[in-house]
């Protein structure tokens, strides 16, 4: 996604939670701009640090190793919170977000392009599932998580960078920042409009071609994120141009989903946008009336490359 | 501002309508996630148009009384990221009779007027405070009033709570057509200061405390015996509870407010009002008041409850016949439709059907042999934001 801007605007890029990060900034003396970035990228690379499946020394990591022991791990407030949002999200959506199915990537390797035989995903699919998981949240009077089963692991994608975009727009905020966005890779959460009070223009990624844009949005306030077929994926030739398998899989089959080539929700935060996208594009056919359920603008490109959008 | 009629800063209704789906509610349970776009501290980011056509009907003894229609424009835009400056203008075009005393229909005199009125507010928005400033003028044959006010709003840090905090000035000068008097005025400062609590995700409570000191000329010039203190200060005290049911969308709006004056006048008001989404666009606000009074101490009661006759009145003493100073209850039913038509334009009908009588005061009596008075408003408005 790209968005527009001022010469002036104070503008900071860097790699983080395997994405492009952009920190954008207006209507600020250059240094002071600077020091809300900079706590706002230290901002990030905390809650990376923290729920990196790649580090050893991650909360997530510790709770992934304990799976099988019978040993709940103790957590603290800030996991705690996204642990119950997570578990909302898997009521809300029937079982389909589901951060327990990230073990499935164990079959499925998109850089080498190969479809699993599916004894291989028959062998994963007892081990997703929330429902497994004992987790005796702040609701229940805790916050302890155990996985009961060996090789069950946590997986943050879908609301760990949203979260991040988040949280560093309010530390923007809260260092005097009124004008500005943050950009995860394409999650978008607005710290406010530009000076003047005119919105940022957002481009939605086209999802077939890498350089252009399907659509444009004018946002003052909250979020935008978009999830797709075309971040991690590959394409197995055959009739009618082939069949892309994408990253995004069902935790009931264990394959991955169809019918929508990508699903962009505006919402308030950006962790809602964001695990809205995700559902839309678990929900298949029932996205379109869930997304009005859930109150939101959306717009959503189906497999034959027609667009759906409402509020947008 | 005006010390007896404070409110709730009107959350954008379209907001309220657009209720929050259960993933964004999960969201808002996280802390530390919603404080830049939950609460805009600065300057709103639309300009923002509305024209409203308010037509009036009283009637009273089975006649038609006072008939008003009021176009009124008022206009909103920001400058810069910090300021905004708003205006409005209104004229009321009122006839028809006003009773000379009581509620009499012999004496009732016709009238025609016109009044115009405008007034201009800047404000000027911080992170988590806003100051502004407003002068209005108002205009009519007989009438002239100025005011100016100052007016302060400051959030925590958690957004949770806001002060206000008041303050304004007024002067008006009347010339009765009758030359009863030949140029008189009246003096007004307010004060006003609350507090809006957010207790929950669904509610919100508020306390505000009005107080004005006025001095001058309070007579009604075309009424006969009328002859009030020249001096009134006046007191109210209103709590606010609004409640968001999340199953159907909607909001319970309730307000109660005491109010007291020097005259001696305590009325209280209880007001209810249930708003409905209908869909996404629309939604329907039925609502019902109760306003009861206690009559001002100089009010005096028709003798043997008949009203061709005069009271007497002792010499060199206060004395009004006026029956907005009597001792009566009234019942108000209403009801708005608000529809947003698109992202840019929206537009409300609202009607409102009153009536007060004595017998319906609460505590105490009412004031004997005054006739039921009513009125019947409509308004009809239409807005554009930019």
């Amino acid at each position: 996604m790209r968005a527009n801007g001022d010469p002036g605007d104070t503008v900071a890029q860097f790699a983080a939670m395997a994405c492009q990060a952009q920190l954008h900034v207006a209507g600020l003396e250059q240094a002071q701009a600077r020091r809300a970035i900079d706590a706002a990228a230290a901002e990030v690379r905390r809650i990376e640090a923290k729920y990196s499946r790649y580090r050893a020394d991650s909360v997530l990591s510790q709770i992934n190793a304990s799976a099988g022991s019978g040993a709940a791990v103790a957590v603290d407030q800030e996991t705690a919170g996204l642990l119950d949002f997570a578990a909302s999200l898997h009521a809300q959506s029937g079982g389909l977000f589901d951060i327990t199915s990230g073990v499935l990537r164990r079959a499925w390797d998109f850089g080498a392009a190969r479809l699993p035989a599916q004894a291989q995903i028959d062998a994963l699919l007892p081990r997703v599932g929330w429902q497994r998981v004992r987790w005796d949240g702040p609701a229940a009077g805790g916050r302890r998580i155990e996985l009961p089963l060996a090789g069950m692991e946590l997986d943050f994608g879908g609301i760990g960078k949203e979260y991040a975009a988040d949280r560093a727009a309010a530390v923007l905020h809260q260092a005097g920042v009124r004008h500005g966005f943050v950009n995860l890779g394409g999650d978008i959460r607005i710290v406010g409009p530009r000076p003047g009070g005119v919105p940022w223009a957002l481009g939605i990624q086209h999802p077939r071609r890498d350089d252009a844009t399907i659509a444009s949005v004018q946002l003052g306030e909250g979020a935008l994120a978009t999830s797709g077929d075309y971040e991690r994926y590959f394409e197995v030739p055959g009739e009618a141009g082939g069949q892309r398998y994408c990253h995004i899989l069902d935790p009931r089959s264990g394959w991955p989903v169809r019918h929508w080539r990508s699903v962009s929700v505006v919402a308030p935060l950006c962790l809602a946008a964001g695990a809205l996208t995700t559902i839309a594009m678990l929900l298949q056919d029932a996205a379109l009336d869930f997304l009005r359920s859930q109150n939101v603008a959306f717009l959503a490109v189906d497999a034959a490359g027609s667009i759906v959008h409402e509020g947008l | 501002m005006a010390a007896t009629d404070p409110r709730i800063p009107p959350a954008s209704a379209a907001a309220e309508r657009r209720r929050a789906g259960g993933v964004l509610l999960a969201a808002l349970a996280l802390p530390g996630l919603a404080t830049p776009a939950a609460h805009a501290d600065l300057a709103p980011g639309h300009s923002f148009v509305e024209f409203k056509q308010l037509h009036y009907q009283d009637a009273q003894s089975g006649l038609r009384r006072i008939h008003v229609d009021a176009p009124s424009l008022y206009v909103l835009t920001p400058l810069g990221a910090n300021w905004s400056l708003a205006g409005s203008a209104v004229l009321d075009i009122v006839s028809g009779a006003t009773p000379r005393y009581y509620t009499s229909v012999s004496g009732a005199s016709r009238m025609f007027d016109r009044r115009i009125g405008e007034d201009a507010t800047v404000t000027y928005y911080r992170p988590r405070s806003e100051f502004s400033f407003s002068a209005s003028h108002s205009k009519e044959d007989d009438y002239e009033s100025y005011g100016v006010s100052g007016d302060a709003r400051f959030s925590t840090e958690d957004n949770n709570t806001t002060f206000n905090l008041g303050a304004g000035a007024s002067i008006d000068t009347i010339k009765p057509v009758n030359h009863i008097v030949d140029t008189a005025h009246k003096h007004t400062f307010d004060f006003i200061a609350g507090v809006t609590q957010a207790l929950s995700p669904d509610d919100i409570a508020q306390v505000q405390y009005g107080y004005s000191f006025g001095h001058g000329y309070f007579n009604d010039p075309y009424k006969l015996f009328d002859n009030r203190p020249a001096k009134r200060d006046q007191g109210a005290f209103t709590v606010r509870w609004n409640h968001q049911f999340e199953r159907w969308g909607s909001t319970l709006r309730t307000n109660y407010r005491y109010y007291f004056d020097t005259y001696h006048i305590h009325a209280h008001t209880l007001q209810l009002e249930w708003v409905q989404p209908l869909g996404q666009a629309v939604s329907i606000s039925p609502s019902l008041t109760y306003y009861t009074q206690r009559a001002a101490n100089f009010y005096f009661d028709p003798p043997n409850g008949n009203q061709d006759r005069f009271p007497a009145i002792p010499p060199n003493s206060y004395s009004s016949l006026d029956q907005r100073l009597a001792a009566f209850g009234g019942i108000t039913a209403g009801g708005r439709i608000d529809w947003d038509i698109s992202h840019h334009w929206s537009t409300d009908l609202k009607g409102e059907y009153h009536e007060e009588r004595p017998a319906w005061r609460l505590i105490g009596q009412g004031s004997p042999a005054l006739y039921p008075f009513r009125y019947v408003a409509i308004e009809f408005g239409l807005s554009y934001r930019f």
